[in-house]
């Protein structure tokens, strides 16, 4: 059982970690703005992030899991819907899981 | 489009992704409650780190003594993207105080940056940003709590195989940003090309991250200086 202080300065020090990505970001950014050309560059960073997350993702997943984003991109290429993409991609993955990845 | 105009705006669209933040807060309320967090402590960490992955990466490490470094590194490391976000907004944040810009920054989330981009220029996108911050934090909030109050139930399930939810929902948000995207997505397809080689020489996850970003940067730079030129060519011409 964790004490009471240990989880409220873990709590704290988290909160204090992840407001200071969040603003030093933007101060790094406005220090670079002046930079001939950077303003594309600034704004492709957070695709270049998505990609360097999910492609590992992809590449170490199950069946059911590749499968399950297939079936988000698929419909996201197609409606752009969120909800329907996401619903269908956890349907897969909590329904298929058991036969799909025993299948492949 | 006035700043409180367009964090109405921001509230208004969030609804897509207010429901899938909702499952994760359901999903960390469950997890929060299975590593001993008492409910009022889960309530806390959601309201000042809000923060899906981040507050996942540290209940892996949750077991007396709280070990706090490899937490913060932890937090840290899956944190970083927010740098990126942050950097993504720099030219978009203009005309505003910078105290303003400062507290509001505590609400940058992904899902609105990457809707953001999506809007019309009119639309002020600190306000829009963070009116889309508010309501994923009013979704994270509820859901965590009611993830806390059902936990008892779910005790028993295996929930292993949601855990690749989260690159699902960022693949959503990766699929608006190559369809709303103005200029040609070649830095992403090269981010993730490096990302794949440095996965598959083995690399850790934060070399694959940088690797990654940085390759994406320099294809871009090139991108811009290359349109650019093409510009001032036919402009001359």
């Amino acid at each position: 059982m964790v004490d009471t202080s240990s989880t409220l300065t873990a709590i704290a020090m988290m909160a204090g970690i992840v407001y200071l990505t969040r603003l030093s970001g933007y101060f790094v950014g406005l220090q670079l703005r002046h930079i001939r050309g950077i303003q594309p560059v600034l704004e492709a960073l957070p695709g270049c992030a998505f990609m360097a997350i999910l492609v590992p993702a992809v590449r170490q997943g199950s069946a059911s899991e590749i499968v399950a984003m297939i079936c988000v991109i698929l419909i996201m290429w197609r409606s752009s819907n969120v909800v329907i993409a996401t619903g269908v991609g956890m349907a897969v993955l909590l329904f298929g899981a058991p036969w799909l990845d025993a299948l492949l | 489009m006035s700043t409180s105009k367009s964090a109405l705006h921001g509230i208004r669209t969030s609804a897509d992704y207010f429901i899938s933040t909702f499952l994760f807060g359901v999903m960390f309320g469950i997890t929060a409650a299975a590593a001993g967090l008492e409910n009022w402590q889960a309530m806390l960490m959601s309201a000042t780190s809000f923060t899906a992955s981040g507050q996942f990466a540290a209940l892996e490490f949750w077991a007396a003594p709280l070990p706090l470094g490899t937490i913060a590194l932890s937090v840290a490391l899956v944190s970083s993207r927010n740098l990126l976000l942050g950097m993504a907004m720099t030219h978009h944040f203009d005309g505003h105080s910078l105290g303003r810009r400062i507290v509001w920054l505590a609400l940058l989330n992904d899902p609105g940056v990457v809707n953001s981009f999506r809007m019309d220029a009119e639309v002020d996108r600190l306000g829009y940003v963070t009116g889309y911050g508010l309501s994923m934090m009013t979704s994270w909030l509820l859901s965590t709590y009611i993830g806390l109050r059902v936990a008892h139930v779910f005790s028993s399930f295996e929930l292993g195989a949601i855990d690749f939810a989260g690159p699902l929902v960022i693949a959503t948000m990766m699929m608006l940003f190559f369809k709303g995207s103005k200029s040609k997505p070649t830095p992403w397809i090269v981010s993730g090309a490096v990302a794949l080689l440095l996965f598959e020489a083995g690399a850790a996850n934060y070399l694959i991250l940088l690797g990654s970003v940085a390759s994406g940067m320099i294809v871009a730079l090139l991108q811009a200086r290359r349109s650019e030129s093409q510009f001032r060519d036919r402009t001359d011409g």
